[in-house]
């Protein structure tokens, strides 16, 4: 063996690696680096430095390990595409436990300092519309349909009570009429309306308001004085503290139903999946009551008139076809307007220029059409 | 030319000097490339726990002599409604015997107090370890993993503290304590990582939920309860929420379970957050069929089982019955 030889041998069984190395050893052979290709990349061959050529066995036997070693990589390949990604996540996680949320790009602020009679209780908490869930379950989805940016929460201790605490949730939902969607769809049935920022009310334990892009929720242990008194102070201090370039108002919306039998309060606004419609988005709704009658009106405005009498086809189909309603054959005022019968309640459609609009389980057909004619009318006086 | 190829045999020039030198040169990438591998292994990845083999299939935990059974029985007493429906079902000594270990899966999802009812009761879940302990069971454990911390959502949901109180050992998720799991067919529940450490050794589960309006799946009450096993990302089921629940009452067969409808959150589930959203409805369930205690929850919601997708779907797959009067469910009274 030359001391030339010797040397190449080293550089060579760095580049070659593990495996070259042991083919090296098995052949008792060793590898010289051949230039492949313009890239100039160095693969390793098996060749005879002493001048001779490779036998079969050893050809045989380096073609065997390099076709192991591509199986190996072949199935280590295979194996990490189907890898699921629950698991690498849950680990990345630690475990399964729920991860705390990745700090999101834009969030509401909660205040700096807290009304004298509350403490902190925990550190504040942080969700995007990505991790929302990981703090409200299934409920993410009613904020998410309504464009959420992230949210804020922290619970408050009263020291003066054992017991008792509150916990603020403050929702980025990106515009004011986004929170008021959220802040109407939610409203309980039987509150009491505060004159605070916005739009508020108290149900219980619980008080909820919009503040511009806002909608703030302060979920309480309890309704006793002392805590609901924090509550109002908490309140208070926020909108006192959360300075906004825009209000929600909705007066504009509200006004376009008819006042007479309008239960008062119930205007809101539904974001997504109107009537179990994915379709069907960005809806204003108010409930009535007139005598017997009890029925739900809806106003949908849109850019145009076509696409509104596009949303009414749309929306016809879905009560005809998805749901099995049978349309009836005489079709009432205004012209193009729609009655179908779903089985016992009854759903009218129309439109009025740009508006989509309707009555939504109506107890009878002569019912629904009353009450399509009156919004009808009403549209009609509206610009 | 062809020459004769040269037999393999040790080149002549190799000198004693080169052999030893090449040989340690060997030894030395072989200790570095197992160096390496020591180096990349997970001794602890999701579902080995570091011991023993990982989970396969959740055992069967239903007492197959016990047969079908449910108990409705109405009143405003927790503790009362419970120990009736258990008497009626013929006693939990019909469930738990002497020595079981008994897990019980509360709904601790959210560090919420007990009054929104957005969580199993505390009162219901201690009185749920009394009557295992009393029928002789070795021990009851009592675990969720919710979607808050879980310390806090012990704590503050008043659960921690009632089940310590009687006798329960509560036990908190950690990371370690999950397995990968596939459902045998299922489409969502594969390689999924699954709470698996606590039911080490456990012969009885036991699930206790209460009636709520869930925003996506129509309503939360048994089957949903399982929910809480899972770890991962899970939220993204939330994109096939009737899927999930279907496959989870096919991975979880319990010994029985307890709906809670004494407070039902009809509106804004499943946080809730206002008193508002509850409904006094005065009614607890005990069932060895998840899917009929369901469907009767339905009713309290003021729905049927055709409201809710996944009970008929779990139903066909041999999770229970909607028709849940075919049970011939024991009724009683305590108010």
């Amino acid at each position: 063996m030359h001391r030339g030889d010797d040397k190449r041998c080293g550089a060579l069984d760095k580049g070659c690696g593990v495996a070259g190395y042991l083919l090296n050893q098995c052949i008792g052979a060793r590898l010289d680096p051949i230039r492949w290709g313009r890239a100039g990349l160095t693969f390793p061959m098996a060749t005879l430095t002493s001048g001779r050529k490779p036998s079969a066995r050893e050809t045989a036997a380096g073609v065997f390990v390099f076709l192991v070693l591509g199986a190996v990589l072949a199935w280590l390949l295979h194996t990490q595409a189907r890898f699921s990604p629950a698991v690498s996540i849950a680990f990345q996680d630690g475990g399964g436990v729920a991860a705390q949320a990745p700090p999101p790009v834009r969030l509401p602020d909660l205040l700096s300092s807290w009304p004298a009679a509350l403490h902190p209780m925990s550190p504040p908490e942080s969700f995007s519309a990505d991790t929302l869930s990981d703090k409200i379950d299934g409920k993410a989805e009613v904020y998410l349909a309504a464009g959420v940016a992230g949210m804020k929460c922290q619970r408050l201790a009263l020291p003066a009570t054992s017991s008792s605490w509150i916990e603020l949730f403050v929702y980025d939902m990106g515009k004011p009429a986004n929170a008021f969607s959220v802040f109407s769809s939610q409203k309980r049935a039987d509150v009491t309306d505060l004159p605070l920022a916005d739009y508020a009310y108290r149900a219980g334990n619980q008080m909820a308001f919009v503040q511009g892009q806002f909608y703030v929720e302060i979920v309480a242990t309890d309704e006793a004085p002392a805590t609901l008194d924090a509550c109002a102070a908490l309140a208070q201090a926020y909108v006192i503290a959360t300075v906004v370039a825009v209000h929600a108002n909705v007066s504009a919306d509200s006004a376009l139903f008819p006042k007479e039998g309008l239960v008062a309060g119930s205007v809101s606004l539904l974001s997504a999946d109107v009537f179990g419609f994915d379709a069907l988005k960005d809806v204003f709704v108010a409930h009535y009551r007139s005598g017997p009658d009890e029925v739900t009106l809806f106003i949908a405005r849109r850019a145009t008139a076509s696409e509104a009498r596009a949303g009414a086809s749309a929306l016809r189909g879905f009560f005809v076809d998805d749901c099995g309603g049978r349309e009836s054959p005489h079709p009432p005022e205004p012209a193009g307007a729609a009655v179908i019968d779903e089985g016992g309640t009854f759903e009218g459609i129309f439109t009025s220029g740009r508006y989509l609009a309707g009555v939504h389980q109506a107890p009878d057909r002569e019912s629904a059409v009353r009450w399509m004619k009156r919004l009808a009318d009403r549209l009609s006086q509206s610009p | 030319m062809n020459e004769p190829t040269p037999a393999l045999a040790p080149d002549p020039a190799t000198t004693r000097r080169a052999f030893l030198r090449r040989s340690l040169e060997a030894g030395a990438a072989i200790a570095a490339t197992g160096g390496l591998a020591a180096w990349l292994w997970n001794r602890h990845p999701p579902g080995t726990l570091g011991r023993g083999a990982p989970a396969s299939l959740m055992p069967d935990f239903s007492v197959r002599d016990a047969g079908a059974k449910m108990a409705i029985v109405t009143g405003a007493d927790r503790v009362r409604t419970l120990r009736r429906a258990l008497d009626a079902m013929g006693g939990i000594g019909r469930f738990i015997k002497p020595g079981d270990r008994v897990l019980l899966k509360v709904n601790a999802a959210f560090a919420a107090p007990a009054i929104l009812s957005a969580t199993t009761n505390p009162e219901l879940a201690a009185e749920l370890v009394r009557l295992c302990h009393a029928a002789g069971a070795s021990a009851v454990l009592v675990t969720d993993n919710p979607i808050n911390d879980p310390e806090s959502c012990f704590a503050l949901s008043g659960i921690g503290a009632a089940a310590s109180a009687a006798g329960a050992t509560v036990v908190l998720p950690r990371p370690g304590d999950f397995a990968p799991l596939t459902l045998p067919g299922g489409r969502l529940i594969r390689n999924w990582p699954v709470l698996h450490e606590p039911f080490r050794g456990v012969t009885k589960l036991i699930g206790v939920a209460p009636v709520k309006h869930h925003a996506r799946a129509g309503a939360s009450m048994t089957i949903k309860n399982w929910y809480g096993l899972l770890g991962g990302r899970r939220n993204q089921f939330h994109q096939d929420i009737n899927g999930i629940i279907v496959e989870l009452s096919q991975l979880v067969r319990p010994t029985f379970v307890v709906l809670d409808g004494t407070m039902s959150m009809l509106t804004n589930g499943p946080t809730g957050g206002s008193l508002a959203d509850l409904k006094p409805t005065h009614t607890l369930v005990v069932s060895t069929d998840p899917v009929a205690a369901d469907s009767f929850g339905a009713t309290l919601l003021g729905r049927t089982s055709r409201d809710l997708p996944y009970l008929a779907r779990a139903a066909q797959l041999g999770g229970g019955t909607t028709d849940y009067e075919s049970l011939r469910p024991a009724r009683d009274d305590v108010s």
